[in-house]
């Protein structure tokens, strides 16, 4: 202080200079980004007690990690009880929590908590390096809570690398064997290559709205004639998206990476980094592209139905479980693609469709992948064939993985029918010829779908067990646990639940400028 | 904001004249200054090894330097075959070349006890630096850190394997001390809320409580001085050209003009970063302090003698430790650079940021700012000693589980022991094999 | 010397001129090196090339005017970046001299594709910003314009960062550890 006022005195002129334009400290609403700070806090926490308590520690890091996960739950729920205040807008737009992103970050921390349940087992019994493993989950859970409310460009981006670049390493976690090594360098690359476009497509956006906001983005998108610049700014940014989400023809990475990555995390790559995907594309296409829907329709028709067919001819060919849940998650995405074939018109109604899917999609199969993680414990392999007898030796388990099958398939009354049944209304509301033949596409396809999934069923019921051996599986805790919160969701969100699930989901409306 | 005042309106033939004089003046100045560091070093160690040092040529050995330097210029350039001959060429330059375009951001004179450092001529108001960039600091952390490019490149092009090994190790080296070197300017950069070298001068010129020394609290200046010695490859961190270890180092494989070029480059950084030293943290060429009774001069030139003389205390510091202080080993480089520099000029900024937001009265704990400010004084002493403690737990633990699975690797297995045993029986004592031999021999 | 004082003032012809052909030499400069970034059969020289490509991009930050960016750019990508990207290169195969084994078949379809991309990039920007004209009296983009953006609106993605880096580091540390 002595210093600067002496230079004030003596010199003026320079002190002028050097003065700067007082920093105005923006306003946090502290309730509002509670979930992120919880589990930012929780995950240091864990980071700190396995530093410090080493091998002592080991085994309460997946119970404090699943602690954290229901602990950043609490905001959310309270957020959600203070309807009155919602949207709460920061930092000038660029960071909104409404019902939609609240919704969301319900769903990414319940699937995180259920990752975690089914990872304990597995890390412990494999020996892995299970303590950062833990880590890395909640930073990338922490980036999918920031993608839901994320607002503008550079929030997207960051929030997506945060949810990716754990991914690629856990991805190769089980080091030993060469296809958890392929698998990670697989998934970065592709994962690295799809930043890139995105990251073009986006400077180009921010080229021409001079700012990063995705409304700011709108505005400029939506005035004067379309220019060749408006398209290829689109279409690099979808393309860097489709990567993430595994569309057709950016999937080709998903099935090597699904089958080498440990078993848990592939269940987070196929639902939670996944959604996390859908997120931001949900987010950039319709806050901010909706004037230029003529070009994003088509795109994302040709995606969509690409997506879906493709993933489900490969699909029916597999013989590996895990490589046919991943290639079914390709289809899936197909699926949850179609509503952005017609968002021009209805993108309220769009976005509660996929936030639906998403959510019923988590459940159906993280339960899957549950049991397929229960069942390998016993048999020690990811073949279909290997399931053959099952309802012989663990009936509850093959009743489980029927539930979850025929919601996959979308029959009545487990959830997944409603997921799909909101896709055919969005699609066929409208009555345009786009949307309808997408529907059709899509019906075509869950009939397809069916196939595989029955193929599964007829081995778990007819067939007799391949080695004969008809022992009891035991499933400990965590997987039961596991087992229990999917079962349940998966059941009641095609029954009894439709009702307040729709309300949520509507809730979930956009509410677009 | 940075700039010479004369740049403020328009570029003109003449202003860019002076430019280039400035350029031209500098560079002889950076040449000359090094000249007599490489003489200065090398008679300061001798005396401190109690020998004489060079003595003949010129008046104290003055001219030693120059004398070397022809002497090299005429010997034979040698290029190895297996060298990539463009890259080992190119090499000595791309070390030079940093030292010199940092120098240009070093205020050397002018006078700062009263005015603000600047002089006149031809109508034109300059500062005495070659170019006072707005972005100062960073420009002189990205040219510190493509130094490195000289020796990294000068090992790899060399097509040897101690040079390589050596480029490795200065890589690694200069990444691992950058971070403290970097962290440590923050400190600084907070007090001086600019970028601009000349600015900072200004803004320490005046008073002993406002050379950023003493207004940052000592420690980054420890910290920058430790790793700016680190990043000079100077002793005690001169792993790069370990001669026990690596030949030669870096540039075994140079000769003639070539390898001058590097030994100019590596005085030139030394007497860059002592210049930096003295503008960052000890005012430049303004006075340290108010001198009570006597009035000097308000030239120019007092500015550059004050400079100087700042320079010289740094520059014999640097021979000190390299004429004192034994190399480290490499874990112990790595060790004390990340374990230590870092974390401490890291914990450092944290708290002189609470420090300045509390003494703003920024916080509002107690009405008054002297209040906050203790008690952000006390809390930060406490959170780092709880962290400290906390890194100091963890290494303990990480120990004592290091020491128990090597034993229980060495319980496990057990043939460790037998096949260090079964070593020494094939191999024996020298002896015993001989009279083995012999009484075969006999037979 | 500093851009500072071709920018804040307002811009001559002649200035516009020395502006522009600094702009064009360095553009010159950075797609030569470019392309011999991906042409060369040296490792080590594809990284030098790649060297002055962003050298390149950094000096045409400084022409704008954006001399924070500029910094960081060669702070980050020169100082950074590239040393670690050749540090691992000199670990793994310093080879001197040129590898064959660098080339793959599908260089030309690859060459195909880029001047494809080339000409439709090129052309949508062009058509897009061809008539568009820097402003005659810049502000230089300051420090702390930067500074006040990360701490403000950017304050989210800021802190993301830092978990980002930190589980990345803990996420290597496990992978690339011999055990």
């Amino acid at each position: 202080m002595i210093g600067a006022n002496l230079l004030g005195s003596s010199f003026g002129g320079v002190l002028a200079q050097i003065e700067q334009t007082p920093f105005v400290r923006p306003h946090i609403d502290w309730h509002a980004v509670a979930p992120e700070l919880v589990l930012l806090a929780g995950g240091a926490l864990v980071t700190v007690v396995d530093v410090i308590g080493l091998e002592k520690v080991r085994r309460i890091i997946p119970s404090l990690t699943s602690l954290v996960f229901l602990a950043a739950f609490v905001p959310v729920l309270t957020l959600w009880n203070q309807q009155g205040d919602l949207p709460r807008v920061m930092w000038d737009g660029a960071y909104v929590v409404d019902n939609y992103s609240l919704v969301l970050k319900g769903l990414f921390l319940l699937s995180g908590y259920v990752i975690v349940l089914l990872s304990t087992n597995y890390m412990l019994e494999g020996d892995y390096y299970d303590s950062e493993y833990y880590q890395l989950i909640s930073a990338s859970v922490l980036g999918m809570l920031v993608m839901t409310s994320a607002r503008d460009l550079v929030s997207i981006f960051v929030a997506i690398e945060l949810v990716s670049i754990p991914a690629y390493l856990m991805a190769a976690w089980r080091k030993r064997d060469l296809k958890s090594n392929e698998a990670g360098l697989k998934y970065m690359l592709m994962g690295v290559f799809a930043s890139a476009l995105l990251l073009y497509g986006m400077s180009l956006l921010y080229g021409m709205a001079a700012s990063t906001k995705l409304t700011d983005i709108a505005a400029a998108l939506s005035i004067g004639e379309s220019k060749p610049i408006f398209t290829l700014a689109i279409v690099f940014t979808v393309v860097g998206f489709g990567f993430k989400v595994s569309a057709v023809p950016f999937h080709t990475w998903a099935p090597d990476t699904y089958e080498g990555a440990p078993t848990p995390l592939t269940a987070f790559l196929a639902v939670a980094s996944k959604a996390a995907g859908f997120v931001a594309l949900l987010n950039v296409v319709i806050i901010g592209f909706p004037g230029q829907a003529d070009v994003v329709e088509p795109l994302m028709w040709v995606l969509a139905a690409a997506t879906m067919t493709v993933g489900n001819l490969i699909a029916i060919r597999q013989t590996n479980i895990v490589r046919m849940l991943a290639y079914s998650g390709v289809a899936q995405a197909g699926y949850m693609l179609a509503p952005l074939a017609v968002f021009g018109d209805r993108p309220g109604q769009a976005t509660s469709a996929v936030v639906t899917y998403l959510v019923i999609y988590a459940a159906m199969n993280l339960g899957a992948f549950a049991v397929v993680i229960i069942a390998a414990r016993k048999t020690g392999s990811g073949e279909i064939s290997s399931y053959g007898g099952l309802f012989n030796y663990a009936p509850g388990l093959t009743v489980a993985m029927t539930l979850f099958l025929f919601s996959l398939a979308g029959i009545p009354p487990v959830g997944g029918w409603y997921a799909k049944f909101e896709i055919f209304r969005v699609l066929t509301d409208g009555g345009s010829g786009a949307g309808v033949s997408l529907a059709i596409i899509a019906a075509v396809n869950s009939v397809f779908a069916a196939f595989y999934y029955l193929a599964i069923l007829k081995q778990m019921w007819f067939m007799p067990a391949p080695d004969g051996d008809h022992s009891r599986i035991s499933i400990p805790p965590s997987l039961q646990a596991a087992l229990g919160v999917t079962v349940f969701v998966t059941i009641v969100t095609g029954s009894v639940l439709i009702g307040p699930l729709s309300d949520i989901t509507k809730l979930a409306d956009l509410a677009l400028p | 904001m940075g700039g010479h005042p004369f740049l403020a309106d328009g570029v003109d033939f003449g202003d860019v004249l002076l430019s280039l004089v400035m350029v031209v003046a500098a560079f002889v100045i950076c040449l000359v200054a090094t000249m007599l560091m490489v003489w200065f070093e090398r008679k300061v160690v001798s005396r401190l090894q109690n020998r004489i040092g060079p003595n003949v040529a010129g008046p104290f050995g003055l001219l030693q330097t120059l004398a070397d330097g022809i002497k090299l210029f005429f010997k034979e350039d040698i290029i190895p075959t297996r060298s990539d001959r463009f890259v080992f060429q190119l090499a000595p330059y791309l070390s030079l070349v940093p030292a010199f375009l940092t120098f240009t951001l070093v205020p050397i004179a002018g006078d700062f006890s009263g005015g603000n450092g600047s002089s006149t001529v031809f109508g034109r108001e300059f500062y005495w630096q070659v170019a006072d960039v707005p972005v100062g600091i960073l420009f002189f952390l990205a040219m510190s850190s493509l130094g490195i490019y000289g020796i990294m490149l000068a090992g790899w092009s060399s097509g040897s394997k101690y040079p390589l090994l050596a480029s490795v190790r200065a890589s690694a080296q200069a990444i691992s001390y950058e971070a403290a070197l970097g962290l440590s300017l923050a400190s600084v950069l907070l007090v001086a809320g600019t970028l601009s070298t000349h600015d900072i001068v200004l803004g320490q010129a005046g008073s002993l409580q406002t050379l950023n020394v003493v207004a940052t609290g000592f420690v980054p200046f420890v910290v920058f001085l430790i790793a700016g010695t680190a990043e000079l490859n100077r002793p005690p961190f001169d792993l790069v050209e370990a001669e026990q270890e690596l030949v030669g180092g870096f540039h075994t494989e140079y000769s003639s003009i070539r390898f001058a070029l590097f030994f100019l480059a590596e005085f030139m950084n030394t007497v860059t970063m002592g210049a930096i030293i003295v503008t960052l943290f000890f005012g430049g060429p303004a006075p340290l302090f108010d001198f009570p009774f006597i009035d000097f001069p308000h030239a120019w030139w007092m500015g550059f003698i004050l400079f100087f003389a700042k320079l010289l205390v740094f520059l014999f510091i640097f021979v000190w430790f390299r004429a004192s202080l034994p190399r480290l080993r490499y874990d112990q480089l790595m060790d004390l650079g990340w374990k230590l520099l870092i974390p401490l000029s890291l914990g450092w900024l944290l708290i002189l940021g609470g420090i300045r937001v509390a003494r703003d009265g920024n916080i509002g704990i107690v009405d008054d700012s002297i209040g906050d400010t203790i008690i952000v004084l006390v809390l930060g002493g406490m959170v780092l000693a709880v962290g400290a403690s906390l890194i100091m737990l963890a290494n303990r633990n990480a120990r004592s589980e290091r020491l128990r699975n090597e034993g229980l690797v060495a319980v496990a297995n057990p043939d460790l022991g037998t096949s260090r045993a079964a070593d020494h029986a094939t191999t024996g004592p020298p002896g015993a094999s001989h009279d083995t031999a012999q009484v075969g021999a006999d037979h | 010397m500093t851009s500072l004082g071709i920018l804040a003032a307002e811009m001559t012809n002649t200035e516009v001129w020395v502006t522009n052909s600094f702009f064009l030499a360095i553009a010159a400069v950075s797609i030569l090196a470019a392309l011999k970034m991906v042409t060369t059969d040296n490792v080590v020289h594809a990284a030098l090339y790649l060297l002055i490509v962003l050298a390149a991009v950094a000096a045409v930050y400084v022409i704008l005017g954006a001399e924070f960016a500029a910094a960081t750019q060669i702070l980050v990508y020169i100082g950074a970046i590239m040393v670690l990207l050749l540090f691992g290169v000199m670990l793994t195969r310093a080879q001197i001299g040129s590898e064959t084994d660098l080339d793959h078949d599908q260089k030309w379809i690859g060459a195909l594709i880029s001047v494809v991309l080339a000409a439709v990039m090129g052309y949508s920007l062009w058509e897009a910003f061809s008539d568009a004209k820097l402003p005659d009296n810049r502000v230089p983009q300051g420090t702390e314009a930067v500074a006040d953006s990360i701490f403000g609106i950017y304050i989210v993605p800021f802190e993301a960062i830092s978990v980002l880096l930190l589980a990345a580091l803990i996420g290597a540390v496990v992978v690339a550890r011999r055990d």
